[in-house]
């Protein structure tokens, strides 16, 4: 079927199967491979992506889902001021290990951010309960939100 | 792999007319289904219709003495909703227990409900909360109890052409709640769920209601723990001899997220936490 999205800002048109996994229409089809395929069962994360804003696993989505909305994955993150805050404290916070997990991880976090600015480490964690790190740098992760929460809601002030 | 084409229509007229046919599924939020389809990706995948472009079905609405919820709000919908959190509160807890951030904002109320899952966590909720479900074809439309609409894990009385489109609740602002527990908070479906509902006057139960999930091949109203709390003051003696009484109500097996004995055990601790929650004056705790 025809699918006209809005792709990390830019408006797309594809002919694909509707009922095609939207991590496979990224993947394979659109070449994007930031988003990760982890347990392909919505338990794992790795391939959660932003639909209208809303962090989802792309792994349930069908393509046919998504026409006529707008979708963020992390190759489009930069253009997202939470996740690119997000992006350098990871860095800085040393938040990644073999980085697997990190794509998802940023989008959810994202999503949180655009909402909620002030946040409780446990908070961060319910929110982030839906993202499972098997190197399992938890405790960095959670810094690495937290840090960019502060400077989000410094930057806000200036 | 073998797919065929995916229906997307864009009225609920259009998706009753395309369910005549035999072969297509319904799809709402898919946190189930493609769970399930993931597992044969390798043959073909029956035809289905997706129902996200259906704005009606999306729609949380007050009308006279109820609150409709479309099948198609999603728990974070459902979480978000201040109308459902006055009056609907075991169903909000119960939302915001389940699945993930992810899950929560693709999963439908009418899809746990197709779902039929014993341990589908909205449905206790929708029990004591005295539900009912509109079920629709492209000829008819019935309003059924949410108690009548199961059959046994998986099986239903929806028949063929028939979508779940709305679940009506009355309103009514007595205090309630929703106790889970699984193997971990987040992600894990339900080893016990215990949802309650009292009308409490003067400290006495009026009238009390309690479902059980996952301890029955389908969600169970506790009709011998409801028949004994009703008239009683809220008391620690009350609260230890309905615990009692639930544990032997709850009829479970063994499977691979718990044992009958557990379950049976547990069912009476939520109960008691319930309980004592509501006579301490936290409703709705977790």
């Amino acid at each position: 079927m025809k699918l006209t999205f809005k792709l990390n800002g830019k408006k797309t048109l594809i002919d694909a199967p509707g009922n095609m996994r939207l991590i496979d229409l990224l993947r394979e089809r659109l070449e994007l491979t930031g988003t990760k395929e982890g347990c392909g069962k919505g338990e794992c994360g790795a391939c959660t992506v932003l639909l209208d804003n809303q962090a989802v696993c792309s792994c349930l989505v069908l393509s046919a889902q998504i026409d006529g909305r707008s979708l963020i994955t992390i190759e489009g993150a930069e253009k997202m001021k939470e996740a690119e805050a997000l992006r350098t404290a990871f860095a800085e916070t040393g938040a990644i290990q073999c980085g697997f997990c990190t794509p998802g991880m940023i989008l959810s976090a994202a999503a949180l951010l655009r909402t909620h600015r002030k946040l409780s480490a446990a908070q961060i964690k319910r929110h982030l309960a839906g993202n499972l790190c098997r190197c399992t740098g938890y405790s960095k992760i959670i810094e690495a939100v937290e840090a960019a929460a502060i400077k989000l809601k410094n930057g806000k002030r200036k | 792999m073998i797919r065929s084409e995916t229906i997307v229509p864009r009225s609920l007229a259009d998706a009753l007319r395309v369910l005549i046919r035999r072969d297509v599924i319904p799809i709402a939020g898919g946190t189930d289904i493609l769970v399930k389809l993931h597992d044969r990706i390798d043959r073909p995948w029956p035809q289905l219709i997706v129902l996200d472009n259906i704005k009606q079905l999306k729609k949380i609405d007050v009308g006279r003495g109820h609150i409709d919820i479309g099948a198609m709000a999603t728990f974070t919908d459902i979480e978000r909703s201040k109308i459902l959190s006055k009056y609907a509160m075991p169903l909000v807890t119960a939302v915001s227990l389940a699945g993930s951030v992810q899950i929560r904002n693709r999963a439908t109320i009418g899809g746990n409900i197709a779902n039929a899952s014993p341990a589908g966590d909205t449905i206790p909720p929708l029990f004591v909360l005295d539900a009912q479900i509109e079920l629709r074809s492209a000829k008819s439309v019935r309003l059924v109890k949410i108690a009548d609409f199961f059959n046994g894990p998986g099986k239903t009385i929806l028949k063929s052409g028939e979508l779940i489109t709305k679940i009506r609740i009355p309103l009514s602002d007595y205090p309630g709640f929703f106790l889970r527990l699984g193997t971990r908070k987040a992600l894990a479906i339900s080893k016990v769920s215990v949802a309650g509902r009292f009308k409490i006057t003067s400290n006495s139960i009026a009238e009390a209601r309690v479902a059980l999930g996952a301890v029955a091949p389908t969600v169970i109203r506790a009709a011998k723990t409801e028949k004994f709390l009703n008239g009683k003051t809220l008391d620690e003696a009350t609260i230890e001899k309905a615990a009692e009484i639930v544990r032997d109500e709850a009829r479970p097996i063994d499977d691979i997220r718990s044992s009958a004995e557990y379950r049976k055990n547990m069912v009476g601790v939520l109960l008691k936490r319930g309980l004592r929650g509501l006579m301490n004056g936290f409703v709705n705790a977790d």
